[in-house]
């Protein structure tokens, strides 16, 4: 790792003005687990590091009745792991930040920088698809909120412009009648997923009004399954409309073929993943 | 910032030291002659490196030295009080719980992070919360005995 500039600006305006100036030279640092050990391995030339930690008030989760919850650019993944009312009403974030084993990775690491990193494979990120997240993003020029499937552009890309920041994430309640459901596919629990599909459905007087059908790791970039979603809305979602939605979600993966899976598999296991998602949803939208 | 003093807190004891940007903790660890911290994959997979920052356990080598200015710093030398033990490192003794001991810092700093959060675990939780440390020789039966016999040593006389 060479020398690199290092910044700890005290407020987010700061923050903002220094990403804009060093533009693709400059590199946030927030938990640091991706950032640090890429740094170390040569992947990535950084030459000003701009530290965010010390920035106060990027570090909480807030319920809100009206506009959902919201948590912060320096939320811990451990701290959204321990949240009950995450656990309560946005179970299937609590479930794919759980089955991180590392605990140190939890620790340190934050679910934005983790957003930010924008892998495909993102366990956290797929399940912020299904729950419908917002990002609010902060620049030199003013704040805007972005749904997350407009945040990911390409593998690895973000819709992040030069001098622009993640400050937080907001989580809509959960309506009533919502069922929800996060799976993966994972050759050791330590490794990251060969695919995941998390899934959020809201059914009222036994119809489905909204769904949502997020996947990773079977796409440039995680994705939500239009066409299946849309075999789902305004229907009664009977066994058939699940049959047909996951070979819908299935046809609509573009997987690579890599050392963890096959694109074939990936596509088929897409298929699989989705179907069980949706009945585990449904069976709790209906509880 | 090409190089900068900075002042650390490590054990309960100040160190003013130069440092560079691209120092990690590990690095500062090993140049205060703090040994006891061991790195292995050096990318942040394997937790052998893991010591407390403001309590949080953390990866070592994936920190830099200069972001940990000024916080609490606690690693596997500040654990034993003179030539008294830690009740986790009596307890890794007692249990067998060291093959090579490479792992044993982590494991121990990581296992007290966990007691500190959780003084009355279940062994799926004392293994679910030493997910992030690896042990190549694969002693995880006794590591797992000797954090859950270290509970309830620090139950009966206190956590320390």
């Amino acid at each position: 790792m060479d020398p690199f500039e290092y910044f700890e600006p005290r407020t987010v305006e700061e923050a903002t003005r220094l990403l804009f100036h060093f533009g693709k030279r400059a590199r946030i640092l927030a938990g640091g687990i991706d950032l640090i050990p890429r740094m170390q391995k040569g992947d990535t030339e950084v030459e000003c590091v701009v530290n965010i930690q010390k920035i106060p008030g990027l570090e909480y989760i807030e319920p809100n009745e009206r506009e959902g919850l919201t948590f912060g650019a320096m939320t811990k993944l451990h701290s959204i792991e321990l949240s009950r009312i995450i656990q309560n009403r946005h179970a299937i974030l609590y479930e794919a930040v759980h089955q991180i084993t590392s605990v140190q990775a939890k620790s340190m690491g934050t679910a934005v920088g983790n957003l930010c990193v924008a892998t495909p494979a993102s366990d956290v990120a797929t399940s912020l698809f299904a729950l419908g997240a917002r990002l609010k993003v902060t620049g030199v020029d003013g704040e805007r909120e972005e749904p997350i499937e407009k945040f990911y552009v390409d593998y690895r890309q973000t819709s992040l412009k030069q001098g622009e920041m993640v400050t937080g994430i907001v989580l809509p309640n959960p309506l009533p009648g919502t069922g929800m459901a996060f799976l993966n596919l994972l050759r050791t629990h330590a490794d990251i997923a060969k695919i995941n599909v998390a899934v959020a459905i809201v059914v009222q007087n036994g119809i489905c009004r909204e769904a949502r059908i997020g996947i990773g790791a079977a796409a440039p970039t995680i994705f939500r399954a239009a066409k299946a979603e849309a075999l789902c809305i305004s229907q009664r979602i009977t066994p058939e409309i699940i049959r047909r939605a996951a070979e819908a979600a299935a046809d609509e993966t573009r997987p690579i073929t890599d050392l963890r899976s096959t694109a074939d598999y990936r596509k088929e296991m897409a298929r699989v993943l989705v179907k069980r998602a949706l009945e585990k949803a449904l069976e709790m939208a209906q509880g | 910032m090409k190089k900068e003093i900075a002042n650390f807190k490590i054990n309960g004891r100040p160190y003013e030291v130069i440092v560079t940007s691209n120092m990690t903790l590990y690095d500062l660890l090993r140049e205060l002659h703090l040994t006891g911290t061991k790195r292995s994959c050096g990318v942040g997979q394997c937790g052998s490196c893991t010591v407390l920052v403001d309590g949080n356990p953390t990866l070592a080598c994936s920190t830099l030295a200069i972001a940990a200015r000024d916080k609490e710093i606690l690693t596997i030398e500040g654990l034993a009080k003179g030539a008294q033990l830690h009740p986790l490192q009596q307890a890794f003794v007692d249990a067998g719980a060291i093959q090579c001991g490479f792992c044993t810092p982590g494991m121990i700093m990581m296992a007290k992070a966990f007691l500190d959060e959780n003084p009355k675990p279940t062994r799926k939780e004392v293994s679910e919360g030493l997910g992030g440390n690896l042990c190549r020789c694969t002693g995880y039966v006794k590591i797992v005995d000797a954090v859950l016999a270290a509970a309830g040593a620090m139950i009966k006389g206190g956590n320390p």
